[in-house]
């Protein structure tokens, strides 16, 4: 990608109002018909979730594992499936921010905005699948425990990695929202205002936002990465359930976590690129380089896949190996080779578009709902045969039968998540508007001012401050949490140590807010 | 020790309101940043010492732990199970007498209540053609898979060797039942129900559960209780032949099959029967070391098979 296409890009919209271009603010029929389907979605959900808070989970297709049934189902599945679409968001940020890949830089809002509605949507079928949705409100932020992999890593993770991704996506959006003010009249112009709150457009704004930025995404990375393998340690840790007791379980939701977050971004630029005909945007090349992206994790997986299962029918202990039979050759057959097939084509699909040199979007299209719906299937694959087959003693095998009300949450949680996005759409610039050539290229003009020295301390000092007592709490929390000084299955010694540790968490990541937002005092520089 | 951090904190909490409005008064506009900061930096050092007065503390308490464990070790009572498979007839008393003791909901027949039923005593058939069955409550382990895994610490086990369940605290998240590795975990799936003639007869010494909480066997806990608390009145120590029929599912046993008692004294009865040749744990490669033994001497084979 060199300069004169990025000059072409430019040429085409610049000076195009954003409004117009994004339909900001103007309601089309389209949208409301999609509107109107998710709030269907949604009131299904709810319907299910009333079902499910009045009868028990009866109503599910979940029963006692042992006797005829699994404790585990669709809910734990999707937990998986909707944590591991969030990687997308902060991976594509990341890697054009210290790698510096230009393509992708168009599809880094839309990606941001996927990690955290798909966070949102996991945290919310954890809800789901407790037995007491209100205990686990109240009893999480109070008893915690780091020791779980479940809750203790799991639901603090969930916190700070959806925290901090607001942070990362709100400090990248200001520079777009001061640019609205500019350009909107009435409430608009004031929630853009407050959005942007202190963006001047002054070039020193934007190298601080660069300098945070970077920061941010080579700490948030680290987090994702936990995220993904706590996902793996619940099953991995597990001696008493064959099948899962596995050291290959965290790498391989990390990495179905990448597949599964890329697919799911090529269909969002997909859609992006029609409806707002950006094809000169969201290139063939940003295709391109996500679909290869896509294509060495997917042959990674499958080298997994391929491992797992050769040890596990092969030469695993007997219950182990009962287990995969089950999945290879059993009742679980159909899914299983649903899954394989799906994830081995992609990948002779995005292979045979890397060796010809040519794009074709449809291949990354395709490539993308299919490795999507191998994700959820791999997930099932995980979650559900270990507790039907291989039982230790002499207990018969079980089934689960996915029942309607179950189906029925999950579709409202997706219809959620569409809306959501809708929502955003219609209300801010999806695309950062400097890619789009709307406005000008960022950072590329000569700093004019600097900043007075007692602001600039000030702003030193409130951000060390915020970033030190987020570390120390972030500390505390967890070393109370995990019940250090204590019995380790009672009480923290701090109470709601969990909570303490989430707000260290969070302290810390708007310590990086606080470095761009603080307000200094300016003189300009002399020539 | 809870209430001395809470005193220091507290005092604390006072200099620094004090401190701070002192300053306030005094200050000019100027130096109201200035006067803030520093309050930041007290809070901060507070919490920092804190922080070390805490690990000094923790320290100590460490040491306390250390003396416990070796209390443990040698404990007083670690209760225990034999369950003689030659002497059981399959005959059912135990689960029944365990689900009237227990307050457990009665299940129906129909599709939908199909594994959802809760008994914290089960017989499993077992065998070449399923042709004995087993008894097998909560195997009560001494490394148990399941306290591992609760995430609000709903399950731990005590002093005593129980692993027990705060129903209270349970948020349903069903961990532990998919941890077990002897699905011994029970999930109320739904709201617990008896017919009406039933509810006079619930035990009072045992609470019911609501739904969307995990249960499990208790070594019938509250028979222990009464037990401890009649022999403390008297002055002398719980006697063996007050445990070995002690919990619901020994007492209904019509062969004596089921033998409670405490592991931890050698002489009891069940130390006894522990250390017979035909003694074996479930799933022993597991190491989940679980404290209710089976004794068996044809039937231990085709067990093995399914381990």
């Amino acid at each position: 990608m060199g300069a004169d296409t990025r000059v072409g890009r430019n040429s085409s919209n610049a000076g195009a109002d954003p409004f117009e271009l994004f339909n900001i603010g103007r309601l089309k029929l389209g949208w409301i018909a999609g509107v109107v389907f998710c709030l269907a979605l949604i009131f299904v959900g709810i319907v299910s979730f009333i079902q499910q808070e009045k009868y028990g989970d009866i109503v599910t297709g979940m029963r006692t594992p042992g006797y005829g049934g699994v404790g585990w189902g669709l809910y734990v599945v999707f937990i998986i499936y909707f944590i591991g679409v969030s990687f997308a968001g902060i991976t594509i940020s990341a890697l054009t921010r210290i790698f510096g890949m230009e393509e992708l830089k168009p599809l880094t809002r839309p990606a941001e905005i996927l990690t955290i509605v798909s966070l949102l949507l996991g945290a919310m079928s954890v809800l789901a699948d407790q037995g007491r949705v209100l205990y686990a409100l109240f009893n999480l932020p109070r008893y915690a425990r780091v020791m779980s992999p479940m809750f203790g890593t799991f639901t603090m993770v969930i916190s700070c990695y959806l925290f901090a991704s607001l942070v990362y996506f709100y400090l990248s959006s200001r520079a777009d929202a001061w640019f609205m003010t500019q350009r909107s009249r009435g409430v608009l112009k004031i929630f853009y205002k407050i959005w942007a709150f202190g963006f001047s457009g002054k070039p020193d704004d934007y190298l601080r936002h660069h300098i945070s930025s970077f920061w941010l995404a080579i700490f948030i990375l680290p987090i994702l990465v936990t995220a993904s393998s706590t996902l793996g340690f619940i099953f991995g840790i597990q001696a008493g359930r064959p099948g899962w007791f596995s050291a290959l379980q965290a790498p391989g939701f990390v990495v179905m976590a990448v597949i599964s977050g890329t697919g799911f971004l090529i269909i969002i630029a997909w859609f992006l690129r029609k409806f707002y005909k950006l094809e000169n945007v969201i290139t063939e090349k940003s295709f391109r380089t996500l679909g290869t992206m896509l294509m060495i994790f997917t042959i990674t997986y499958i080298y997994f896949m391929v491992v797992e299962e050769l040890t596990a029918n092969y030469a695993a202990p007997r219950k182990d190996r009962e287990v995969a039979h089950a999945i290879v050759f059993g009742p679980y057959a159909i899914p299983f080779w649903l899954s394989v097939v799906c994830l081995f084509s992609s990948f002779v699909m995005l292979f045979y578009q890397f060796v010809s040199g040519k794009t074709f979007i449809w291949i990354n299209l395709l490539s993308g709902l299919l490795v999507n719906v191998s994700a959820i299937l791999r997930r099932f694959l995980i979650v559900v045969p270990s507790q039907t087959h291989g039982l230790y003693l002499p207990y018969p095998t079980g089934e689960y039968h996915i029942t309607l009300v179950e189906i029925g949450i999950i579709a409202g949680l997706c219809g959620l998540g569409i809306l959501l996005y809708l929502f955003f759409v219609k209300i801010f610039p999806i695309l950062p508007l400097d890619t789009v050539g709307v406005r000008e290229k960022v950072g590329e003009g000569k700093i004019t001012r600097t900043e007075v020295r007692s602001t600039l301390l000030l702003r030193r000092i409130f951000f060390s401050l915020t970033l030190l007592v987020g570390f120390a709490l972030m500390i505390i929390g967890f070393l109370a949490s995990a019940r250090v000084g204590t019995k380790p299955y009672l009480d923290p010694p701090i109470p709601f140590a969990p909570v303490v540790f989430i707000l260290g968490v969070m302290l810390s990541f708007v310590s990086a807010v606080v470095y761009e937002v603080f307000p200094g005092k300016y003189r300009a520089n002399e020539r | 020790m809870a209430d001395e951090i809470e005193r220091k904190r507290m005092e604390e909490s006072k200099e620094q309101i004090t401190n701070e409005s002192k300053e306030t008064k005094e200050g000019r506009r100027e130096f109201l940043k200035f006067f803030a900061f520093a309050g930041i930096l007290g809070g901060l050092s507070s919490i920092v010492s804190q922080l070390l007065a805490f690990v000094s503390k923790n320290g100590k308490e460490n040491e306390d732990e250390a003396n416990k464990k070796s209390v443990r070790e040698k404990q007083k009572y670690k209760w225990g199970m034999v369950i003689d498979l030659d002497l059981c007839t399959g005959c059912g008393a135990c689960v029944v007498a365990c689900k009237i003791e227990n307050n457990i909901p009665i299940t129906g027949y129909s599709e939908e209540d199909r594994g959802t039923e809760i008994e914290w005593m089960s017989l499993i058939p077992a065998g070449e053609d399923k042709e004995f069955l087993m008894p097998i409550p909560c195997l009560h382990c001494d490394n148990p898979p399941c306290t591992k895994v609760c995430p609000v610490g709903a399950t731990y086990i005590n002093e005593e060797g129980l692993v027990a369940q705060i129903w209270d605290r349970c948020i349903g998240c069903r961990y532990c039942q998919v941890a077990c590795p002897y699905q011994r975990r029970f999930f109320n799936w739904k709201k617990p129900d008896w017919p009406e003639t039933y509810l006079q007869w619930l035990n009072p010494d045992v609470a019911t559960r609501p739904k969307g909480v995990v249960e499990k066997c208790t070594f019938c806990s509250h028979r222990i209780r009464k037990v401890r608390e009649r022999a403390k009145d008297e002055g002398r120590e719980i006697k063996d032949e007050e445990l070995v029929r002690l919990p619901a599912c020994a007492e209904a046993c019509p062969t004596g099959a089921i033998t409670f008692g405490n592991l931890a004294d050698p002489e009891s009865t069940v130390s006894q029967l522990a250390s017979s040749p035909r003694a074996f744990r479930l799933a022993e490669h597991l190491g989940t070391e679980p404290k209710v033994i089976y004794l068996a001497k044809e039937k231990r084979k085709f067990i093995s098979r399914e381990e």
